[in-house]
Protein backbone atom coordinates (compact mmCIF):
# COMPACT_ATOMS: atom_id res chain seq x y z
CA UNK A 1 0.00 0.00 0.00
CA UNK A 2 2.30 2.55 1.29
CA UNK A 3 4.95 1.38 -1.41
CA UNK A 4 2.36 2.01 -4.36
CA UNK A 5 1.60 5.32 -3.55
CA UNK A 6 5.92 5.97 -3.47
CA UNK A 7 6.31 4.39 -6.78
CA UNK A 8 3.64 6.62 -8.31
CA UNK A 9 4.69 9.89 -6.28
CA UNK A 10 8.60 9.30 -6.74
CA UNK A 11 9.88 11.94 -9.49
CA UNK A 12 11.39 9.33 -11.92
CA UNK A 13 9.93 6.95 -14.22
CA UNK A 14 9.58 3.25 -13.13
CA UNK A 15 8.55 0.57 -15.62
CA UNK A 16 8.93 -3.13 -14.29
CA UNK A 17 8.95 -5.60 -17.50
CA UNK A 18 8.61 -9.63 -17.00
CA UNK A 19 10.90 -12.12 -18.87
CA UNK A 20 9.15 -11.81 -22.00
CA UNK A 21 9.30 -7.82 -22.40
CA UNK A 22 5.68 -7.62 -21.50
CA UNK A 23 5.15 -4.56 -19.13
CA UNK A 24 3.74 -5.51 -15.65
CA UNK A 25 4.09 -2.16 -14.25
CA UNK A 26 4.22 1.26 -15.09
CA UNK A 27 4.47 4.45 -13.22
CA UNK A 28 2.39 7.49 -13.07
CA UNK A 29 5.64 9.78 -14.33
CA UNK A 30 5.58 7.44 -17.14
CA UNK A 31 2.21 7.65 -17.63
CA UNK A 32 2.23 11.46 -17.42
CA UNK A 33 4.88 11.97 -19.90
CA UNK A 34 4.46 9.37 -22.61
CA UNK A 35 0.42 9.83 -22.42
CA UNK A 36 -0.32 6.20 -22.76
CA UNK A 37 -2.21 5.16 -19.04
CA UNK A 38 -0.64 2.09 -17.51
CA UNK A 39 -4.17 0.17 -18.38
CA UNK A 40 -3.46 0.08 -21.68
CA UNK A 41 0.15 -0.78 -21.71
CA UNK A 42 0.05 -3.52 -19.07
CA UNK A 43 0.35 -6.61 -20.41
CA UNK A 44 1.76 -5.88 -23.57
CA UNK A 45 4.71 -6.05 -24.69
CA UNK A 46 7.09 -2.70 -24.27
CA UNK A 47 8.03 -2.89 -28.05
CA UNK A 48 4.70 -2.65 -29.26
CA UNK A 49 5.04 0.96 -28.03
CA UNK A 50 8.36 1.92 -28.15
CA UNK A 51 9.64 -0.11 -31.09
CA UNK A 52 13.04 1.83 -31.55
CA UNK A 53 13.69 -0.33 -27.74
CA UNK A 54 13.55 -3.61 -30.08
CA UNK A 55 17.07 -3.46 -30.82
CA UNK A 56 20.57 -5.80 -29.99
CA UNK A 57 22.03 -3.26 -27.31
CA UNK A 58 18.61 -3.53 -25.70
CA UNK A 59 18.31 -6.98 -25.78
CA UNK A 60 22.18 -7.79 -24.57
CA UNK A 61 21.02 -5.33 -21.26
CA UNK A 62 18.48 -7.13 -20.51
CA UNK A 63 19.88 -10.87 -20.98
CA UNK A 64 22.42 -9.53 -18.97
CA UNK A 65 20.76 -8.27 -16.33
CA UNK A 66 18.27 -11.92 -16.68
CA UNK A 67 21.33 -14.39 -16.14
CA UNK A 68 24.12 -12.43 -14.35
CA UNK A 69 21.20 -10.05 -11.90
CA UNK A 70 23.62 -7.34 -11.81
CA UNK A 71 22.35 -3.77 -13.05
CA UNK A 72 22.57 -2.01 -16.47
CA UNK A 73 23.87 1.67 -16.75
CA UNK A 74 22.57 3.64 -19.40
CA UNK A 75 23.87 7.09 -19.50
CA UNK A 76 22.43 9.96 -21.70
CA UNK A 77 26.09 10.35 -23.32
CA UNK A 78 25.37 7.32 -25.12
CA UNK A 79 22.16 6.66 -25.77
CA UNK A 80 20.79 10.66 -25.33
CA UNK A 81 17.83 8.69 -24.19
CA UNK A 82 15.16 5.61 -24.05
CA UNK A 83 11.79 6.35 -24.56
CA UNK A 84 11.26 9.39 -27.06
CA UNK A 85 9.38 12.19 -24.82
CA UNK A 86 9.10 15.61 -25.46
CA UNK A 87 11.59 17.43 -23.66
CA UNK A 88 10.05 19.94 -21.94
CA UNK A 89 11.71 22.09 -19.13
CA UNK A 90 14.63 22.74 -21.05
CA UNK A 91 12.95 25.50 -23.85
CA UNK A 92 16.52 26.89 -25.05
CA UNK A 93 18.18 23.83 -25.17
CA UNK A 94 19.00 21.83 -28.66
CA UNK A 95 17.69 18.59 -27.52
CA UNK A 96 13.86 17.91 -28.93
CA UNK A 97 13.56 14.57 -26.69
CA UNK A 98 14.02 14.61 -23.06
CA UNK A 99 17.62 13.21 -22.08
CA UNK A 100 17.24 10.27 -19.47
CA UNK A 101 19.93 8.39 -17.75
CA UNK A 102 18.63 5.00 -17.09
CA UNK A 103 19.03 2.15 -14.63
CA UNK A 104 18.17 -1.48 -15.61
CA UNK A 105 18.43 -4.59 -12.69
CA UNK A 106 16.76 -7.37 -11.30
CA UNK A 107 13.99 -8.34 -9.37
CA UNK A 108 13.28 -11.40 -7.53
CA UNK A 109 10.64 -13.32 -6.25
CA UNK A 110 11.26 -14.88 -2.56
CA UNK A 111 13.31 -17.98 -3.85
CA UNK A 112 15.97 -15.63 -5.33
CA UNK A 113 14.97 -16.25 -8.90
CA UNK A 114 14.62 -13.08 -11.39
CA UNK A 115 11.54 -12.78 -12.03
CA UNK A 116 11.66 -9.00 -13.17
CA UNK A 117 13.30 -6.60 -14.59
CA UNK A 118 12.72 -2.97 -13.61
CA UNK A 119 13.75 0.14 -15.17
CA UNK A 120 14.31 3.54 -13.77
CA UNK A 121 14.44 6.52 -15.67
CA UNK A 122 15.49 10.03 -14.85
CA UNK A 123 15.34 13.41 -16.65
CA UNK A 124 18.86 14.80 -17.03
CA UNK A 125 18.23 17.14 -20.16
CA UNK A 126 19.20 20.29 -17.99
CA UNK A 127 22.29 18.48 -16.96
CA UNK A 128 23.03 17.29 -20.60
CA UNK A 129 21.88 20.86 -21.56
CA UNK A 130 24.51 22.62 -19.74
CA UNK A 131 27.12 20.12 -20.59
CA UNK A 132 26.63 20.93 -24.46
CA UNK A 133 26.93 24.80 -23.26
CA UNK A 134 30.40 24.26 -21.25
CA UNK A 135 31.83 21.70 -24.29
CA UNK A 136 30.78 24.86 -26.91
CA UNK A 137 32.18 27.25 -24.88
CA UNK A 138 35.13 26.08 -24.24
CA UNK A 139 35.76 24.95 -28.14
CA UNK A 140 34.30 27.99 -30.33
CA UNK A 141 34.81 31.31 -30.82
CA UNK A 142 32.22 33.48 -29.52
CA UNK A 143 31.96 35.95 -32.51
CA UNK A 144 32.53 33.43 -35.49
CA UNK A 145 30.93 30.11 -34.11
CA UNK A 146 33.76 28.22 -35.93
CA UNK A 147 36.87 26.62 -33.17
CA UNK A 148 38.42 28.67 -31.29
CA UNK A 149 42.04 28.38 -30.68
CA UNK A 150 42.31 26.54 -27.64
CA UNK A 151 40.44 23.53 -29.50
CA UNK A 152 42.90 24.38 -32.31
CA UNK A 153 45.66 23.65 -30.18
CA UNK A 154 44.67 20.24 -28.80
CA UNK A 155 43.75 19.20 -32.24
CA UNK A 156 46.65 19.89 -34.44
CA UNK A 157 48.33 17.97 -31.44
CA UNK A 158 46.22 15.10 -32.04
CA UNK A 159 46.27 15.33 -35.63
CA UNK A 160 49.91 15.22 -36.00
CA UNK A 161 50.15 12.64 -34.11
CA UNK A 162 48.36 10.70 -35.46
CA UNK A 163 49.26 11.36 -39.41
CA UNK A 164 53.06 11.04 -38.12
CA UNK A 165 52.22 7.23 -36.67
CA UNK A 166 50.59 6.14 -39.80
CA UNK A 167 52.92 8.34 -42.22
CA UNK A 168 50.05 10.26 -43.67
CA UNK A 169 49.73 13.52 -45.52
CA UNK A 170 49.18 16.27 -43.49
CA UNK A 171 48.33 20.01 -44.41
CA UNK A 172 48.28 22.91 -42.37
CA UNK A 173 46.83 26.70 -43.62
CA UNK A 174 46.81 29.88 -41.71
CA UNK A 175 44.69 32.69 -43.76
CA UNK A 176 44.96 36.00 -42.85
CA UNK A 177 41.68 38.78 -44.46
CA UNK A 178 44.14 41.41 -45.96
CA UNK A 179 44.10 45.29 -44.90
CA UNK A 180 41.61 44.43 -42.33
CA UNK A 181 42.87 47.57 -40.27
CA UNK A 182 41.41 49.52 -42.92
CA UNK A 183 37.95 47.71 -42.87
CA UNK A 184 37.96 48.15 -39.54
CA UNK A 185 39.11 52.05 -39.97
CA UNK A 186 36.83 52.77 -42.19
CA UNK A 187 33.44 51.31 -41.70
CA UNK A 188 33.84 50.67 -37.65
CA UNK A 189 34.68 47.77 -35.66
CA UNK A 190 30.59 46.31 -36.07
CA UNK A 191 31.52 46.44 -39.91
CA UNK A 192 34.67 44.54 -39.07
CA UNK A 193 32.82 42.16 -36.48
CA UNK A 194 30.52 41.48 -39.99
CA UNK A 195 33.17 40.57 -42.45
CA UNK A 196 34.79 37.96 -40.16
CA UNK A 197 31.55 36.66 -39.71
CA UNK A 198 30.54 36.62 -43.17
CA UNK A 199 34.71 35.73 -44.04
CA UNK A 200 34.03 32.06 -42.02
CA UNK A 201 30.90 31.43 -43.26
CA UNK A 202 32.20 31.23 -47.13
CA UNK A 203 35.28 29.29 -46.05
CA UNK A 204 33.15 26.79 -43.90
CA UNK A 205 31.06 26.67 -46.65
CA UNK A 206 34.18 25.20 -49.27
CA UNK A 207 35.70 22.94 -46.68
CA UNK A 208 35.55 19.07 -46.07
CA UNK A 209 33.72 17.87 -42.81
CA UNK A 210 37.18 16.02 -41.92
CA UNK A 211 38.59 20.12 -42.36
CA UNK A 212 39.02 21.61 -38.98
CA UNK A 213 38.31 25.76 -39.45
CA UNK A 214 39.25 27.83 -36.32
CA UNK A 215 40.10 31.32 -35.38
CA UNK A 216 43.73 31.52 -34.26
CA UNK A 217 43.49 35.31 -33.57
CA UNK A 218 41.98 38.80 -35.18
CA UNK A 219 41.73 38.23 -38.55
CA UNK A 220 43.79 35.25 -38.39
CA UNK A 221 42.91 32.05 -39.15
CA UNK A 222 44.04 28.16 -39.26
CA UNK A 223 42.54 25.43 -40.93
CA UNK A 224 43.91 22.03 -40.78
CA UNK A 225 43.88 19.65 -43.96
CA UNK A 226 44.16 15.90 -42.66
CA UNK A 227 44.93 13.82 -45.07
CA UNK A 228 46.79 16.38 -47.48
CA UNK A 229 49.91 16.75 -49.31
CA UNK A 230 50.99 20.01 -49.54
CA UNK A 231 50.41 20.10 -53.24
CA UNK A 232 46.81 19.85 -53.11
CA UNK A 233 46.06 22.15 -50.03
CA UNK A 234 47.57 24.37 -52.56
CA UNK A 235 44.63 23.76 -54.78
CA UNK A 236 42.11 24.16 -51.82
CA UNK A 237 44.05 27.12 -50.69
CA UNK A 238 43.88 28.87 -53.72
CA UNK A 239 40.65 27.87 -54.39
CA UNK A 240 39.02 29.41 -51.07
CA UNK A 241 41.28 32.83 -52.02
CA UNK A 242 39.89 32.88 -54.99
CA UNK A 243 36.16 32.56 -54.00
CA UNK A 244 37.08 35.37 -51.19
CA UNK A 245 38.14 38.16 -54.13
CA UNK A 246 35.17 36.83 -55.70
CA UNK A 247 32.53 37.60 -53.04
CA UNK A 248 31.14 41.06 -52.34
CA UNK A 249 28.91 41.48 -48.74
CA UNK A 250 26.69 43.53 -48.33
CA UNK A 251 27.01 45.92 -45.33
CA UNK A 252 23.96 48.35 -44.54
CA UNK A 253 24.28 50.22 -48.03
CA UNK A 254 28.01 48.92 -48.89
CA UNK A 255 28.99 46.33 -50.51
CA UNK A 256 32.47 45.11 -49.12
CA UNK A 257 34.97 42.97 -50.86
CA UNK A 258 38.20 42.11 -49.39
CA UNK A 259 41.23 39.73 -50.35
CA UNK A 260 43.11 37.02 -48.05
CA UNK A 261 46.34 35.61 -48.18
CA UNK A 262 47.44 31.85 -47.42
CA UNK A 263 50.09 30.30 -46.49
CA UNK A 264 50.72 26.40 -46.67
CA UNK A 265 53.15 23.98 -44.57
CA UNK A 266 52.77 20.20 -44.55
CA UNK A 267 53.87 17.20 -42.87
CA UNK A 268 57.55 16.38 -43.68
CA UNK A 269 60.18 14.65 -42.84
CA UNK A 270 62.57 17.34 -40.70
CA UNK A 271 58.98 19.08 -39.17
CA UNK A 272 59.79 17.56 -35.30
CA UNK A 273 56.20 19.78 -34.08
CA UNK A 274 53.13 20.24 -34.78
CA UNK A 275 54.23 23.60 -32.99
CA UNK A 276 56.98 23.75 -35.76
CA UNK A 277 53.98 22.98 -38.47
CA UNK A 278 52.32 26.33 -37.26
CA UNK A 279 55.65 28.14 -37.37
CA UNK A 280 56.44 27.33 -41.00
CA UNK A 281 52.50 27.83 -42.08
CA UNK A 282 52.86 31.31 -40.70
CA UNK A 283 56.70 32.02 -42.36
CA UNK A 284 54.61 31.29 -45.88
CA UNK A 285 52.12 33.51 -44.85
CA UNK A 286 54.15 36.10 -43.95
CA UNK A 287 55.68 35.67 -47.87
CA UNK A 288 52.79 35.63 -49.23
CA UNK A 289 51.81 39.22 -47.32
CA UNK A 290 54.98 40.24 -48.15
CA UNK A 291 54.81 39.44 -51.85
CA UNK A 292 51.58 41.90 -52.26
CA UNK A 293 48.71 39.42 -50.51
CA UNK A 294 45.99 37.81 -51.93
CA UNK A 295 48.09 35.24 -52.64
CA UNK A 296 48.98 31.80 -51.80
CA UNK A 297 52.31 30.57 -50.73
CA UNK A 298 53.61 27.22 -49.92
CA UNK A 299 56.71 26.61 -47.56
CA UNK B 1 43.77 -11.02 11.81
CA UNK B 2 41.80 -13.00 9.38
CA UNK B 3 43.57 -15.87 7.05
CA UNK B 4 42.75 -18.18 4.92
CA UNK B 5 44.10 -21.76 5.11
CA UNK B 6 45.13 -23.90 2.66
CA UNK B 7 41.94 -25.48 2.49
CA UNK B 8 39.43 -22.61 2.03
CA UNK B 9 41.55 -21.34 -0.54
CA UNK B 10 41.22 -24.09 -2.36
CA UNK B 11 37.48 -24.66 -1.78
CA UNK B 12 37.17 -20.75 -2.94
CA UNK B 13 39.74 -21.80 -6.17
CA UNK B 14 37.19 -24.10 -6.63
CA UNK B 15 34.26 -21.97 -6.16
CA UNK B 16 35.97 -19.83 -8.73
CA UNK B 17 36.80 -21.87 -11.55
CA UNK B 18 33.00 -23.23 -11.70
CA UNK B 19 31.51 -19.65 -10.96
CA UNK B 20 34.03 -18.23 -14.29
CA UNK B 21 33.11 -21.42 -16.66
CA UNK B 22 29.29 -20.49 -15.87
CA UNK B 23 29.89 -16.84 -16.67
CA UNK B 24 31.92 -18.11 -20.09
CA UNK B 25 29.12 -19.72 -21.34
CA UNK B 26 26.50 -16.97 -19.88
CA UNK B 27 28.48 -14.22 -21.58
CA UNK B 28 28.41 -16.25 -25.17
CA UNK B 29 24.74 -16.57 -24.62
CA UNK B 30 24.53 -12.81 -23.79
CA UNK B 31 26.60 -11.09 -26.11
CA UNK B 32 27.25 -13.46 -28.57
CA UNK B 33 31.26 -13.66 -27.66
CA UNK B 34 32.79 -16.28 -26.20
CA UNK B 35 35.26 -14.54 -23.93
CA UNK B 36 37.92 -16.75 -22.52
CA UNK B 37 38.90 -16.42 -19.08
CA UNK B 38 41.90 -17.72 -17.47
CA UNK B 39 41.82 -20.01 -14.57
CA UNK B 40 42.09 -17.31 -11.65
CA UNK B 41 44.81 -16.87 -9.42
CA UNK B 42 43.87 -16.08 -5.91
CA UNK B 43 45.80 -14.53 -3.46
CA UNK B 44 45.59 -13.13 0.07
CA UNK B 45 47.72 -9.86 0.88
CA UNK B 46 47.12 -6.47 2.61
CA UNK B 47 45.55 -3.71 1.18
CA UNK B 48 49.27 -2.21 1.37
CA UNK B 49 50.79 -4.63 -0.44
CA UNK B 50 48.21 -3.95 -3.70
CA UNK B 51 49.97 -1.59 -5.27
CA UNK B 52 53.25 -3.50 -5.91
CA UNK B 53 51.07 -6.47 -6.84
CA UNK B 54 49.42 -4.34 -9.42
CA UNK B 55 52.75 -3.12 -10.56
CA UNK B 56 53.85 -6.57 -11.19
CA UNK B 57 50.77 -7.80 -12.60
CA UNK B 58 50.32 -5.14 -15.26
CA UNK B 59 52.96 -4.67 -17.13
CA UNK B 60 53.60 -4.53 -21.03
CA UNK B 61 50.84 -1.67 -21.01
CA UNK B 62 52.19 1.69 -21.52
CA UNK B 63 48.74 3.36 -20.72
CA UNK B 64 45.20 2.18 -19.19
CA UNK B 65 42.07 2.31 -19.14
CA UNK B 66 40.78 1.57 -15.83
CA UNK B 67 37.27 0.68 -14.30
CA UNK B 68 35.68 -0.14 -11.39
CA UNK B 69 33.01 -1.35 -9.78
CA UNK B 70 31.76 -2.09 -6.46
CA UNK B 71 29.61 -4.19 -5.56
CA UNK B 72 28.50 -5.24 -1.91
CA UNK B 73 25.82 -7.18 0.02
CA UNK B 74 27.30 -10.41 1.76
CA UNK B 75 30.38 -10.82 -0.84
CA UNK B 76 31.62 -7.23 -1.12
CA UNK B 77 34.37 -6.08 -2.37
CA UNK B 78 35.50 -4.22 -5.91
CA UNK B 79 36.23 -5.51 -9.20
CA UNK B 80 38.79 -4.17 -11.37
CA UNK B 81 38.83 -4.04 -15.21
CA UNK B 82 42.26 -3.28 -17.44
CA UNK B 83 42.67 -2.91 -20.25
CA UNK B 84 45.62 -1.31 -22.90
CA UNK B 85 44.41 2.06 -23.93
CA UNK B 86 44.49 1.62 -27.63
CA UNK B 87 42.08 -1.73 -26.94
CA UNK B 88 39.23 1.19 -26.43
CA UNK B 89 38.58 1.73 -30.29
CA UNK B 90 38.79 -2.35 -31.20
CA UNK B 91 35.57 -2.39 -28.53
CA UNK B 92 33.63 0.20 -29.73
CA UNK B 93 33.59 -1.78 -33.36
CA UNK B 94 32.67 -4.96 -31.93
CA UNK B 95 30.24 -2.99 -29.34
CA UNK B 96 29.34 -0.13 -31.44
CA UNK B 97 28.00 -0.57 -34.85
CA UNK B 98 24.55 -1.10 -35.97
CA UNK B 99 22.47 0.34 -33.17
CA UNK B 100 24.24 2.94 -31.81
CA UNK B 101 24.45 6.69 -33.34
CA UNK B 102 27.60 8.42 -32.94
CA UNK B 103 26.00 11.26 -33.02
CA UNK B 104 27.58 14.77 -32.78
CA UNK B 105 26.98 14.86 -29.10
CA UNK B 106 28.66 11.41 -29.00
CA UNK B 107 32.46 12.35 -29.84
CA UNK B 108 34.82 9.01 -30.68
CA UNK B 109 36.63 9.85 -26.87
CA UNK B 110 32.88 9.58 -24.82
CA UNK B 111 31.78 6.85 -27.44
CA UNK B 112 35.25 5.16 -26.10
CA UNK B 113 34.34 5.07 -22.82
CA UNK B 114 30.53 4.57 -22.35
CA UNK B 115 31.24 1.34 -24.20
CA UNK B 116 33.85 0.26 -22.17
CA UNK B 117 31.49 0.92 -19.36
CA UNK B 118 28.75 -1.36 -20.45
CA UNK B 119 31.01 -3.87 -21.50
CA UNK B 120 33.36 -4.04 -18.03
CA UNK B 121 29.85 -3.70 -16.50
CA UNK B 122 28.86 -6.89 -18.08
CA UNK B 123 32.12 -8.91 -17.32
CA UNK B 124 32.13 -7.51 -13.56
CA UNK B 125 28.65 -8.30 -13.54
CA UNK B 126 29.00 -11.91 -14.70
CA UNK B 127 32.21 -12.76 -12.41
CA UNK B 128 30.73 -11.66 -9.28
CA UNK B 129 26.95 -12.22 -10.07
CA UNK B 130 27.79 -16.43 -11.34
CA UNK B 131 30.16 -16.32 -8.13
CA UNK B 132 27.21 -14.73 -5.59
CA UNK B 133 24.85 -17.65 -7.04
CA UNK B 134 27.19 -20.40 -6.49
CA UNK B 135 27.40 -19.18 -3.06
CA UNK B 136 23.61 -18.50 -2.47
CA UNK B 137 23.55 -14.89 -2.09
CA UNK B 138 22.88 -11.63 -3.50
CA UNK B 139 25.09 -8.54 -4.47
CA UNK B 140 24.39 -5.07 -5.17
CA UNK B 141 26.37 -2.98 -7.44
CA UNK B 142 27.47 0.47 -8.06
CA UNK B 143 27.42 2.17 -11.44
CA UNK B 144 31.39 1.21 -12.84
CA UNK B 145 33.49 4.74 -13.26
CA UNK B 146 36.01 4.22 -15.72
CA UNK B 147 38.93 6.24 -16.20
CA UNK B 148 42.35 6.42 -18.49
CA UNK B 149 45.82 7.29 -18.03
CA UNK B 150 48.93 6.37 -17.15
CA UNK B 151 49.74 3.16 -16.00
CA UNK B 152 51.71 3.92 -12.81
CA UNK B 153 50.34 5.24 -9.42
CA UNK B 154 48.88 2.25 -8.00
CA UNK B 155 48.12 3.36 -5.53
CA UNK B 156 45.45 5.72 -6.17
CA UNK B 157 43.36 2.45 -7.16
CA UNK B 158 43.38 1.60 -3.15
CA UNK B 159 43.14 4.54 -1.49
CA UNK B 160 39.68 4.31 -0.29
CA UNK B 161 40.50 1.29 1.59
CA UNK B 162 42.39 1.16 4.75
CA UNK B 163 45.33 -0.44 4.44
CA UNK B 164 45.71 -2.75 7.10
CA UNK B 165 42.48 -4.59 5.98
CA UNK B 166 43.08 -7.98 4.63
CA UNK B 167 42.09 -8.39 0.69
CA UNK B 168 41.34 -11.80 -1.38
CA UNK B 169 42.56 -10.94 -4.98
CA UNK B 170 41.26 -12.95 -7.59
CA UNK B 171 43.17 -12.03 -10.74
CA UNK B 172 41.93 -13.79 -14.15
CA UNK B 173 42.66 -12.83 -17.97
CA UNK B 174 40.55 -12.21 -20.40
CA UNK B 175 40.71 -12.30 -23.72
CA UNK B 176 37.67 -11.95 -26.46
CA UNK B 177 38.34 -14.72 -29.01
CA UNK B 178 38.65 -13.79 -32.43
CA UNK B 179 39.06 -10.21 -31.51
CA UNK B 180 42.71 -9.66 -30.20
CA UNK B 181 41.39 -7.74 -27.66
CA UNK B 182 42.41 -8.98 -23.70
CA UNK B 183 42.70 -7.09 -20.09
CA UNK B 184 42.85 -8.45 -16.78
CA UNK B 185 40.05 -8.53 -14.44
CA UNK B 186 40.78 -8.07 -10.65
CA UNK B 187 38.41 -8.75 -8.00
CA UNK B 188 39.32 -7.34 -4.20
CA UNK B 189 37.18 -8.48 -1.40
CA UNK B 190 36.69 -6.40 1.39
CA UNK B 191 37.45 -7.71 4.70
CA UNK B 192 34.02 -7.35 6.12
CA UNK B 193 32.95 -10.22 3.90
CA UNK B 194 35.47 -12.67 4.26
CA UNK B 195 33.91 -14.17 7.28
CA UNK B 196 31.23 -14.78 5.58
CA UNK B 197 33.25 -16.53 2.70
CA UNK B 198 34.77 -18.69 4.96
CA UNK B 199 31.66 -19.99 6.29
CA UNK B 200 29.97 -20.19 2.89
CA UNK B 201 32.23 -21.73 1.55
CA UNK B 202 32.15 -24.42 3.91
CA UNK B 203 28.82 -24.22 3.57
CA UNK B 204 28.96 -24.52 -0.16
CA UNK B 205 30.91 -27.73 0.28
CA UNK B 206 28.63 -29.06 2.99
CA UNK B 207 25.89 -29.39 -0.39
CA UNK B 208 27.78 -31.75 -1.94
CA UNK B 209 27.78 -34.49 1.37
CA UNK B 210 24.32 -34.51 1.65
Amino acid sequence: MIFSQIFDMVNVGIVILDKDYNVFKWNRWLEARSKIPSEKIIGKSIFEFFPELNKSWFHRSFKTVMSFGNFSFFSQKLHSYFFPFKASNALDSKFEYMQQSCTMGPIRDKNNAIEYVYIMVQDVTEIAAYEQKLVELNTEDGLTGIYNRRYLEKKIEEEFARHQRYARPFSVVMADIDFFKKINDTYGHQCGDFVLQEFTKTISASIRKVDIFARYGGEEFCLLLPETPGKAAELVAENLRDIVEKSSYRYGDTDIRFTVSLGISELSDGVESAKELLTRADMALYKAKKSGRNKVVLH
Amino acid sequence: MTLFSDEEKDILQEVMNIAFGNATADLAEVIDIFVVLTVPQIQVMKISELPTYFEKNIHGFERIWKLDQEFWGDFSGSGFLIFPEQIGKSLVELFGTGDLDPTENNPFDSLEKEILLEVGNILVGACVGKIAELLDTRVTYSPPIASQGECSNFARLVENYDSDQTAIIMKTVFEFENHNISGLLFFITSQDSIEWLKKSLYDYLESFDE
